[in-house]
């Protein structure tokens, strides 16, 4: 070995670096490695982080500074039908500084994390892949990077994300099924901050429609475009769904064509955000959203000899809203705190390492989350052409019933209870965090990155 | 040493990438699948097997991958450091 470590983190996207702070604060020896030359610059999102991941996380995240774009209060929901808007769903909102979301870039944010964990005491090493992983009988021993080091670890965490190559390598996992991955194109619009107040405020908004609008991509249930509002620019984005039904669609064609049509025939856009935008980007990336639908990938190891894999690597993206931010920052906690568990009794077996798995299916929201049904099924609804139906599932899934009990105010309360028992003090913190992003924000101030 | 395309604003592809994304003939049943969902045009149809053109709008999203589902296709990562990369993501 060339070196030799007590926990390696594979990925400095969201989850990775969080895993690689907590290790290191714990006095281990840790060492985070990163494809790219700056954190985040390879990872392509949405991207609004929900209201959960920053309440029920990592509790440096919640007590920070990190570099939001915008807070998010309330979601418009938008029924396109003949090329028209034809009902729109405000219902689910809460009163600012309190907030549904918070808006990011990936490069910034990851940054901004992978920060934390250097100031931690962990060691970073951007642009270098980790090319293959080192056994020792079934036993995963370290990585083999690009640049042919052998880096020694007792306990290896894997966040590469979605393309996950390294759990493939230790023969834990097989690609996902190309069912489970949903693959999103986005546009990212440069737009005055004033022009984003007047038009869209602290909202986002999601335009819904019957496939024949073609609006959304019409297959794997999508039809729906999604805009992400930004400080100074807006995100719109739509996604396909790499196999429904059997059949691969044409998505390189499709998708283009369904935003062209969306920005030729909505009002919406032609008259109150085109004249005010500049395109500056597009680019896409996949997401296994259905991962944990599907019994073949939901069934796959999280964890083998020496090894835990956490985030969208492991599957962890939730199911209903796309959101898999805090999923990972949750399966980060849990695998950072059974791998230190593990090195201080030096013992990273399997056996040893189950206890990742027990904990993330006691944790409230990651199980719930990839087992949601409430957006396949509405694949079926959307062959039906019943509007009334369209408009009261719009309502109960992306409107005001995404708070019901069965759907995130379930999870949530059980998130709040067992946090407050714990200590009672976390509700000051959690209103704090609410005036401070939001003052943070009006500011336009954030903590410095280690790239400025 | 970075290169940008007019089709897509925003990225920036670092040099050194290679071929990171290969197919084997042998196994290629010409499905078209992988040049239905590049979003960067990298495949293309050549006689009855799929032959990547280019990887030069190629954002490692791996979509190809996954639809090929003949195992004709081997994704691997680019060299730390080299490849796409954008502030916008
Ligand atoms: C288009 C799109 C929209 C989305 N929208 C939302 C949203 O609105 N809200 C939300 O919460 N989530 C959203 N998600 C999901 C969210 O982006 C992911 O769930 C989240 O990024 C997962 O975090 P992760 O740490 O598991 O992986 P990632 O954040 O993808 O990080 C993986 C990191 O590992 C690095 N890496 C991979 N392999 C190696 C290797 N072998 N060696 C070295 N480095 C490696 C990569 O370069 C990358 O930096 C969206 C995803 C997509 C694609
Ligand atoms: S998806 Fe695979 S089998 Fe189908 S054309 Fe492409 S390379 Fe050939
Ligand atoms: S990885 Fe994505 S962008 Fe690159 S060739 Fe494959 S489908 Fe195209």
């Amino acid at each position: 070995m060339d070196a030799e470590y007590d926990v390696i983190v594979v990925g400095a996207g969201f989850g990775g670096p969080v895993a690689a702070k907590r290790c290191a604060d714990a006095g281990l020896k840790t060492l985070l490695v990163e494809r790219s030359g700056v954190p985040g610059e390879k990872v392509v999102s949405g991207l609004v982080i929900p209201i959960y991941g920053f309440l029920f996380g990592p509790e440096f995240i919640r007590d920070g500074n990190p570099p939001i774009q915008r807070p998010i209060c309330s979601v418009v929901n938008r029924i396109v039908k003949d090329g028209k808007i034809f009902f729109t769903d405000h219902t689910l909102w809460v009163p600012k500084p309190i907030t549904v979301g918070y808006s990011a870039y990936c490069k910034p944010f990851c940054t901004w994390l992978a920060d934390r964990a250097v100031e931690s005491g962990a060691e970073l090493r951007t642009s270098t892949t980790a090319v293959d992983v080192i056994m020792d009988g079934g036993t995963i021993k370290g990585i083999v990077t690009d640049k042919g080091e052998r880096l020694g670890s007792k306990v290896l965490i894997d966040s590469g994300g979605t393309q996950n190559q390294l759990s493939i390598k230790a023969g834990l996992r097989e690609k996902f099924t190309p069912e489970a991955i949903e693959l999103y194109m986005l546009w990212d619009f440069e737009m005055d901050k004033a022009d984003v107040d007047r038009v869209f405020g602290n909202s986002m908004e999601f335009f819904h429609a019957m496939p024949e609008e073609k609006i959304g991509a019409p297959l794997g249930y999508g039809s729906t475009l999604y805009f992400f509002t930004y400080r100074e620019s807006i995100h719109p984005g739509l996604g396909q769904f790499l196999v429904t039904r059997g059949e691969t669609p044409n998505a390189a064609k499709l998708l283009r064509e369904y935003f062209d049509n969306f920005t030729g025939t909505i009002e919406r856009w032609k008259q109150d955000i085109a004249p005010k935008v500049k395109l500056r980007s597009v680019l896409w990336d996949v997401c296994p959203i259905y991962a944990g639908l599907l019994e073949e990938t939901r069934g796959m190891p999280i964890y083998g000899d020496g090894m835990l894999i956490i985030g969208d690597a492991a599957g962890f993206e939730a199911s209903a809203f796309g959101d898999g931010v805090p999923n990972a920052w949750f399966s980060a906690d849990i695998a950072a705190r059974v791998a230190i568990d593990a090195v201080k009794k030096g013992d990273s077996s399997k056996a040893a390492l189950k206890a990742y798995k027990d904990d993330v299916k006691a944790d409230p929201f990651i199980t719930h989350t990839i087992t949601d049904f409430r957006r396949w099924d509405m694949r079926r609804l959307l062959l039906t052409k019943d509007y009334s139906q369209f408009k009261r599932k719009i309502r109960d899934h992306w409107g005001i019933g995404a708070f019901r009990y069965s759907n995130m105010g379930g999870p949530c309360l059980k998130a709040m209870g067992r946090m407050m028992k714990d200590d009672p003090t976390v509700v000051a913190s959690w209103l704090k965090m609410f005036t401070r992003y939001w003052k943070n924000w009006e500011n336009n101030s954030f903590d410095r990155l280690s790239t400025d | 040493m970075a290169r940008t395309s007019e089709e897509l604003p925003g990225v920036e592809w670092v040099e050194g990438a290679g071929q990171f994304v290969t197919i084997d003939e042998a196994k290629c049943t010409a499905c078209a699948n992988c040049v239905r969902v590049c979003l960067g045009g990298c495949y293309e149809l050549a006689g009855k097997k799929a032959r990547i053109k280019s990887l030069d709008n190629c954002l490692e999203c791996g979509a190809c991958w996954y639809v090929c589902t003949d195992g004709a296709i081997t994704f691997s990562w680019p060299p730390g450091g080299t490849g796409f990369r954008s502030d916008w993501g």
